[in-house]
């Protein structure tokens, strides 16, 4: 399990085993792994940064799509007129 | 009261925090929202003097909300923007009610993101909404104390001992809506961070579709579409 979160990352483990991975990181640290587990916090916080500095797949589509219908709603709130009768 | 557990918990979150974690799979967040109805229904209403407009009553939304990360851009989740009003002293026929209103909003929203520097981001939010109206008024029926003294009388004892009792009936609706926004996030530290969001909602409420006891009604003329939105919150990541 700690091999899977240093290699994928600490989300990469499911959510119903991450407390046997707190126990597990716990004991590495008493054992005197506290550094690779310190390591294994910044590695993971870097890793999410650069897979999330740009969008991946379907996400950019989607920002688009909530980016037009922003502008959309406030540019037309500026613009539009009331009809006349 | 619920006031009170919210700040319990911005209170006692801080505390729950350990060592420097990656960034959150799972958060949940705090936060206010704004907004300006048109609540015609409720402040132009000739009958019932209901609470005077306020800030806190109209244009303030109680915001909480839960989140996955599902995608290395990409959460889902439930977000709930709640406007509360209360009255004491409604005067209504027979009786001096107390009245609470709940408009609330419950949104569902896909957000993506990116971070342009490890602790900034900006997201991008298109969530369908499913918006609740909720109108709860306690009077004071005659009849219902009539009644509760029969009953009462029928065991012995001193005869009619209640003098006064109240009753609490609730009026609701539902409606459908979208919602649309952009946010800023900055990480305080990798659990703990404040985000910021400002966007649109639209709601496709009707005043004919208000229910009190399985029995259709109509409600008070609202005009909750087409409204701007913006809010702030704080972000704790759970893990």
């Amino acid at each position: 399990m700690i091999k899977l979160a240093e290699t994928k990352g600490i989300k990469a483990v499911p959510l119903k085993d991450m407390r046997k991975l707190k126990k597990l990181m716990k004991a590495c640290e008493r054992d005197g792994g506290k550094d690779q587990i310190k390591k294994l916090y910044v590695n993971d916080w870097n890793r999410d940064y650069k897979k999330a500095r740009r969008m991946a797949s379907w996400t950019s589509t989607h920002a688009m799509c909530v980016f037009v219908s922003f502008g959309y709603y406030f540019v037309g709130k500026v613009l539009a007129t009331t009809p006349s009768s | 009261m619920k006031s009170q557990i919210y700040v319990l918990i911005i209170l006692i979150l801080p505390l729950c925090n350990d060592i420097v974690n990656g960034q959150p799979k799972l958060s949940i967040d705090m936060g206010v929202g704004f907004y300006e109805p048109t609540l015609t229904g409720f402040n132009e209403n000739q009958t019932v003097q209901f609470p005077t407009k306020k800030f806190t009553n109209t244009n303030l939304l109680l915001n909480w909300g839960l989140y996955y990360e599902f995608f290395n851009n990409a959460r889902i989740g439930y977000n709930s923007f709640t406007s509360y009003a209360l009255g004491k002293s409604i005067t209504l026929i027979n009786s001096e009610a107390v009245f609470r209103r709940s408009l609330s909003y419950r949104i569902f929203p896909i957000e993506t993101f990116f971070r342009w520097k490890p602790n900034m981001e900006l997201n991008f939010t298109l969530a369908p909404i499913w918006g609740r109206g909720r109108i709860e008024l306690d009077t004071t029926p005659g009849d219902k104390t009539d009644d509760w003294n029969y009953f009462i009388n029928s065991f012995g004892g001193s005869p009619d001992p209640v003098s006064d009792m109240g009753a609490t009936d609730v009026m609701k609706t539902d409606w459908f809506g979208y919602s649309s926004m952009l946010g800023f996030r900055y990480y305080v530290n990798s659990r703990i961070g404040v985000d910021v969001k400002g966007g649109f909602m639209n709601n496709s409420y009707k005043e004919e579709n208000w229910r009190i006891q399985r029995q259709k009604v109509t409600g008070p003329k609202m005009k909750i579409d087409d409204l701007p939105i913006f809010s702030i919150k704080v972000v704790y990541g759970i893990r």
